[in-house]
């Protein structure tokens, strides 16, 4: 039965050697002589010919050993054109070679294509024992089921694979094996060694201290540990080894660490003297000793190196979260920022309010009073010889109609010309006489009646002033009371202008010098936080004034975007915003190109966006140099949260 | 030739207030009131024309388009107006607008508002006698509204000649 395990002839299995004409029929004689009860031996020139004798053979070939020699060309070429042929591609490849020195051959190690190197000339037979080992392990891979893989594997009599030497012996053995094969070889020197029983907890090497003894350790389980400044660390439980002390002896017989029985144990003790004598004495105890400590370092090796792998991967980790923790530290910044601008904004609402309440009083008063002086003057005036003249005069000043300064100069200079005293016309004008003709019939009585009438005129101009003093004061505070009120709830029937209109009077200062344009669509009231979309107002505007720093032109533009939506946009014609910045402007702080910190910016928009999203709304900023927009969005039903509450 | 103050103020009830509280002043000295830069230079031509003299301005700072302090820095351009002191009245002055009138155009006084009427005719006393002394005018005409004890000297040098 062949591998494939149909009834057809089993594909031959081939030796192939590539060599030149003399060198080549040497080894193809020794593969013979060592190979041929199981494989075709080809040989040839180069990779091509042999691929020719190959295919003309006829039927399915096995190539399990290739054999190259140098002389060939590069090795590394060689190797790239086996690599080319599926049939070579697995194939166990040997190098011959009667080079001293190969630079030619990087690429074949680091690919790991080179099997074996066997330097001419080579003690008789070695070649084909490497060609059969290499050629039964290759059928042990790949075609397992083979008969010719089981007669591969021994050849007279003897298995293949397994080393000859003690130490490869004892490297392969079970570990309680080579401990018992120790102790064999111990007790064929020393006689019979006592085996002594050791509870759990029992040291049997201390931190530091001399070790004059090793102890085998046939049962039970030993700990290894060492004290450091972090506390004593266990280092070693699974990967002890049978033989305490031995690393010692490496180390000026010193334990490095504390070895502690944590079961019960059974041990045979040798001191450093029966030791070196059953060394010197019986060559298998250094083999088997060597074993054990090669085992041992592998084993302690190997758990280093996992400690070494798991300490890449907890330093990645504690990197990973030393990363999630900076980011959490610059939220919670980003939003204790947010909760300061928002507490200021929240005192200055309170404050705003307490001065509204607390002016309304005075307010009153003034108004009052206004009216009160007029009227009580009307009243002292019926009986005063002038009273008529002097009432005229006062509610002429005070009922007059508001002119340009650039009017009344040219009212004045119509009374210079009629009356031909600038001194006198200036009076008359200041006391709202510019008719001509009624100034001519003044300035014909005396002084004092000019004088009377410049007092009256004074006292209704006052009377007005105060009117309109007080009446924008009124306005004021009444635009204070609704940009201040508490917003706990959202309200229905907002109107967005009226908050337009509020945040406008209060931001004049701000808007000083800047043409301010309304373009009001017909809105539906919303649902919303009215406090709140004032500071929203407040800070676009603001943002659109500073942007162009004392002139240009606002347009606020809003209209219905659908029946369940509204928009205003906000409009200025300032220098645009660095289209680098504008991507973030709606972070709570970012840091400009020139390193400084745009604080009221970056806040101011993070807020406004804020209040926009919790409104169920949407914020853009569109910028390019001579036109910013910012469009808001907001539903007539308000914020979605508590909706209907 | 008469001296000139120019009140530049944008709120009637304010410009009106200003105007009436210089009104001791307006036997001797004239008066005039703009609500806005553009009618401050109309007026500036018309005292030209009339062979009158700016001696001060009182500018609020801010002003619909121009600012105040840009007026008064340009005052400096204009041989009609280099030698007119500056006073800035406002109540909204912030340290920068302060800091660039001071620099920038000059300025001589800051009136805070709401301001005390004695201490605005006071300044406005000292300003023209300044006006008058630094220039040498003769200070005769407008004996009234300057500090007679500081022109003294020069009247005394003028009555030499």
């Amino acid at each position: 039965m062949n591998a494939s395990g149909s009834g057809r002839e089993p594909a031959t299995l081939v030796a192939l050697v590539i060599a030149p004409a003399p060198l080549g029929s040497a080894i193809a004689e020794e593969l013979r002589d060592g190979l041929q009860d199981v494989a075709w031996i080809v040989a040839a020139g180069s990779v091509a010919e042999a691929r020719e004798v190959l295919a003309g053979a006829g039927r399915e070939s096995w190539i399990g050993v290739v054999v190259l020699t140098s002389g060939l060309g590069p090795i590394d070429a060689l190797v790239d054109e086996l690599e080319t042929d599926p049939g070579l591609r697995s194939a166990a490849t040997l190098l011959v070679t009667d080079r001293r020195v190969h630079d030619d051959l990087a690429h074949a190690i680091d690919r790991d294509r080179l099997d074996a190197i066997i330097a001419v000339p080579w003690t008789a037979g070695t070649l084909a024992t490497h060609a059969r080992s290499h050629l039964a392990r290759w059928m042990h891979e790949q075609h397992p089921d083979d008969l010719r893989s089981r007669a591969l594997v021994t050849h007279g009599g003897r298995p293949l694979q397994r080393p000859h030497s003690e130490l490869l012996r004892g490297l392969e053995l079970d570990p309680t094996e080579v401990t018992s094969r120790l102790l064999e070889a111990i007790e064929r020197v020393l006689g019979p060694r006592p085996r002594l029983r050791l509870p759990v907890g029992v040291r049997l090497t201390h931190q530091d201290v001399g070790v004059d003894a090793v102890l085998v350790v046939l049962q039970g389980r030993v700990a290894l540990s060492r004290t450091t400044e972090v506390g004593e660390v266990l280092l070693h439980h699974d990967s002890t080894g049978p033989v305490i002390g031995l690393l010692a002896l490496a180390q000026q017989r010193r334990a490095f660490f504390t070895a502690r029985t944590t079961t019960e144990t059974e041990v045979v003790h040798l001191s450093l003297e029966q030791l070196d004598r059953a060394v010197s004495t019986e060559p298998a105890v250094g083999d088997a000793l060597t074993a054990v400590a090669i085992r041992a370092l592998a084993e302690r090796l190997r758990r280093s190196e996992q400690l070494q792998v798991e300490r890449i991967r907890l330093n990645r980790d504690l990197e990973d979260e030393r990363q999630r923790l900076a980011t959490a530290l610059h939220q919670l910044e980003q939003a204790r920022l947010e909760l300061v601008e928002q507490a200021r904004f929240a005192t200055l609402g309170e404050l705003a309010a307490g001065i509204a309440h607390e002016l309304n009083n005075p307010i009153a008063a003034l108004r009052r009073a206004a009216s009160y002086v007029g009227d009580d003057l009307s009243t002292i005036l019926t009986s005063h010889p002038q009273g008529e003249l002097v009432t005229r005069a006062m509610a002429a000043a005070r009922d007059r109609a508001p002119s340009s300064t650039a009017d009344d100069r040219a009212k004045r200079r119509a009374l210079i010309d009629a009356l031909g005293d600038r001194a006198l016309a200036t009076r008359m004008a200041a006391a709202g006489i510019d008719d001509p003709a009624e100034a001519a019939a003044l300035a014909a009585q005396d002084e004092s009646t000019l004088v009377l009438v410049e007092a009256a005129a004074g006292i209704g101009a006052s009377v007005h002033n105060l009117d309109v003093a007080s009446a924008r004061i009124g306005e004021l505070v009444a635009s204070l009371k609704a940009y201040a009120r508490p917003d706990l709830r959202p309200t229905e029937g907002v109107d967005v202008h009226q908050g337009i209109e509020d945040t406008i009077r209060l931001t004049a200062h701000r808007l000083r010098g800047i043409e301010l344009v309304r373009r009001f669509g017909k809105l539906t009231p919303v649902r919303a936080r009215a406090g709140q979309l004032d500071q929203l107002w407040t800070n676009l505007l603001v943002n659109a004034a500073e942007e162009l720093d004392g002139s240009g032109r606002i347009e606020v533009v809003t209209d219905q975007l659908d029946e369940d939506h509204v928009r205003v946009r906000i409009i200025d014609d300032g220098p645009g915003i660095d289209p680098e910045v504008l991507p973030r402007v709606f972070e709570p702080r970012f840091t400009t190109k020139h390193g400084t910190v745009r604080y009221g910016l970056g806040l101011g928009l993070a807020i406004t966006r804020r209040i926009v999203e919790q409104h169920g709304g949407t914020i853009e900023l569109q910028s390019e140099p001579g036109r910013t927009v910012a469009s808001v969005v907001l539903p007539i039903a308000g914020p979605p949260d508590d909706r209907g509450s | 030739m008469q001296l000139t103050v120019l009140v530049l103020e944008d709120e009637p009830p304010v410009r009106e207030a200003l105007t009436r509280d210089l009104g001791g002043f307006r036997d001797t000295i004239r008066i005039e009131a703009a609500e806005d830069v553009d009618d401050a230079w109309a007026i500036v031509a018309e005292l030209d024309a009339d062979g009158d003299r700016l001696a001060l301005v009182l500018a609020d700072h801010r002003l619909p388009g121009t600012s105040g302090v840009d007026f008064l820095t340009q005052l400096l351009d204009d041989p009609r107006t280099v030698h007119a002191r500056k006073v800035l009245v406002t109540g909204q002055a912030d340290q920068q607008d302060t800091i660039r009138a001071v620099n920038e155009a000059g300025l001589d006084r800051y009136i805070g508002k709401p301001w005390d009427p004695d201490e605005l005719t006071d300044v406005v006393r000292d300003q023209l006698t300044e006006h008058v002394l630094e220039h040498r005018l003769d200070p005769l005409p407008h004996l009234r509204a300057l500090d007679a004890a500081r022109v003294m000297p020069l009247l005394r040098d003028r009555g030499d000649r």
